[in-house]
């Protein structure tokens, strides 16, 4: 009682230390709760209240002028139906998320080979190779939209003096190639990603079996295909799953690249959901396209958790 | 296997080149950002070292300098005009304090949560960790709308807070995984032995199992710092006057011509920070990003 009393006149200092024991006592217990709650809390009130409130805007009509809602779940899940932009979305949302995995798996898989040395000066390779991983994503859309600038961009100019484009068709305002523009700064900042995995599998071989296969006569391409990539398979597919995942919502390379322009040449479904946003203001529709985006994704990745068995 | 010196000479080469190509846009942003305006924007020919390196670009994007002030100094037309929209110091203070306020409380949160799904047994452990996971892949697009409509009302809106939390929001399941990873590390008989020596949890967590996976800690610091501070769309969506660096950045390219130098000059001076704390973390890198399930 007397502690208590006391507690009580110093005040600030006092509290936090009854608290403190009071938190201890709870703290002693086994139950999980006080040590999950604040990560469900956070995740609770800003995730998943977040997600049902959207669900329920995409659900509702909406009056602009009244700011009124009416319960009317056809109006934007219908709507989809006939708005071409976003079938064109969806499309250019499974094109980018497919040939950008692609090509960083395959560049990832060989520069991991590459750099997979003991030797002197690989560790400062392998090092200065993770560098482009940190950059903004909004900076590294920048960097890109410098060098493909069609009159001065370093890159266009290098091109064009190749003779391998012409400045004609500046890349990032073509709509045939302004993709391939977006792709490049995606490709460069997200190879080393697989590059690090790659070689984290690759450190992890065994060694056994490549020497086996080598006193049976196997060269090392045969020996990268037949031992190596079997042996990798679990790891490509989780890094494919989480890269993928990543790849699926791409925003800050096209917003600050193209816009998803020119007109809708490069317009992915978050992009499309953003233009609905900031341009046109209308929030319900652009809460259906992100659900629409959200469920995609759930649908694509749990295929391919299924078909290739990936395990955390 | 051993190789001869002519494919080793061969594999060093290609290694170099392969590397170098990566780092070229990096030293072409960074000599860009030391260029003046001439040198940028020459028509005729690409310059490459052929310039008088200027500091201009970081006069006025970090020291508030005015491009006409500049101008008077140096003699030369730089450019008339306010240039105080390109002053970026605001800017980056917010930056850091969004990044560390929204680490510290990602790592409180995240390391006791981790601790408890490492250490307890309880019913729906696996659920809540799979819970947990999903929430990583949730994009940031389909709770951005109420989260602004949500933060709008309750006066969150364009705030600082605002984006430690919703920060705070994206880092979670990344410091839940990698950190319970890390206490999975720590043999379990070490908490039993406390225990039985008469140890709360409490104060196993405290005193016996945090020391040592203090860098384990680090590094998931490290990655949520870097991942807040390169973060672009939510920040984009929930802010007017206060901007992170990445969204500051992309306001100086306008549709009449965007000014290379500064911007340039400012992300030079956002990457910088990213790469002295990655090198630190080098070793840990593979387990954040395959968030804890892949050990090197």
């Amino acid at each position: 009682m007397a502690e208590r009393a006391q507690i009580a006149m110093t005040g600030a200092a006092g509290a936090r230390r009854s608290s403190r024991v009071s938190l201890r006592h709870m703290l002693s217990s086994e139950h999980p709760l006080p040590w999950l709650f604040p990560v469900t809390a956070v995740l609770i009130a800003f995730g998943v209240y977040p997600l049902l409130y959207a669900l329920w805007l995409s659900l509702h009509k909406r009056n602009p002028v009244t700011r009124l809602s009416v319960f009317d779940p056809d109006w934007n899940w219908l709507k989809i139906f006939g708005d071409e932009r976003v079938w064109g979305a969806i499309g250019h949302t499974y094109l980018y998320t497919s040939v950008a995995i692609v090509i960083e798996l395959m560049l990832g898989l060989a520069i991991a080979a590459l750099l997979d040395s003991d030797r002197k000066g690989y560790g400062v390779l392998r090092a200065l190779m993770t560098l482009p991983l940190v950059v903004p994503p909004a900076v590294t859309g920048m960097m890109f939209l410098l060098m493909l600038d069609g009159s001065f961009g370093v890159l266009s100019r290098t091109l064009y003096a190749l003779g391998l484009w012409s400045p004609a068709y500046p890349i990032l305002a073509t709509a045939n190639s302004a993709m391939f523009g977006i792709l490049l700064a995606d490709v460069w900042q997200w190879t080393p990603f697989m590059v690090l995995i790659m070689m984290a599998g690759l450190r992890a071989l065994p060694k056994e079996p490549f020497e086996a296969a080598a006193i049976d006569g196997a060269n090392a391409v045969q020996a990268f295909f037949k031992l190596t990539l079997p042996m990798l398979s679990r790891i490509i597919a989780l890094a494919v799953l989480i890269r993928g995942v990543d790849l699926f919502r791409v925003y800050d390379y096209i917003k600050v690249m193209t816009e998803g322009g020119p007109g809708t040449a490069t317009e992915t479904l978050t992009a499309y959901a953003g233009t609905i946003y900031f341009k046109n203001a209308d929030f319900p529709y652009a809460s259906t396209i992100a659900l629409l985006t959200l469920i995609l994704l759930m649908v694509t990745s749990t295929i391919f958790i299924k078909i290739f068995k990936v395990k955390f | 296997m051993k190789q001869s010196l002519a494919l080793r000479l061969l594999r060093d080469v290609t290694a170099v080149l392969v590397v170098g190509i990566f780092m070229f846009p990096l030293l072409w942003w960074g000599l860009t950002s030391f260029k003046p305006t001439s040198a940028i924007f020459n028509k005729d020919e690409v310059v490459f070292f052929d310039f008088e390196p200027t500091l201009v670009n970081y006069q006025v994007v970090l020291m508030g300098k005015s491009r006409a002030e500049l101008a008077i100094q140096s003699g030369s037309t730089f450019g008339v005009g306010g240039a105080s929209s390109y002053d970026s110091r605001q800017t980056i203070i917010d930056s850091i304090v969004v990044a560390i306020g929204s680490t510290i409380l990602t790592v409180f949160a995240g390391v006791s949560a981790a601790y408890a799904l490492s250490r307890m047994r309880f019913r729906g452990r696996q659920a809540y960790l799979n819970w947990i996971l999903s929430q990583r892949f949730v994009p940031p697009i389909a709770i951005i709308v109420p989260v602004v409509f949500m933060f709008h009302y309750m006066g969150l809106r364009d705030t600082l807070l605002g984006l430690i939390f919703i920060h705070t929001l994206i880092n979670v399941p990344l410091a839940v995984l990698l950190m319970k990873s890390f206490f999975d590390d720590v043999p379990v008989e070490i908490d039993e032995a406390a225990m039985l020596d008469g140890a709360t949890r409490f104060q196993i967590f405290r005193k016996v199992v945090l020391p040592m996976v203090t860098g384990g800690v680090a590094a998931t610091a490290v990655l949520c710092f870097v991942f807040s501070w390169t973060e672009f769309l939510l920040s984009l969506f929930l802010t007017n006057s206060i901007r992170t660096l990445p969204v500051k950045i992309s306001t100086f390219v306008t549709s009449t011509g965007s000014e290379w130098g500064f911007i340039s000059a400012l992300g030079t001076s956002a990457i910088v920070p990213s790469f002295i704390f990655i090198l630190l973390v080098q070793k840990q890198l593979v387990r954040g990003l395959t968030l804890g399930s892949l050990k090197e």
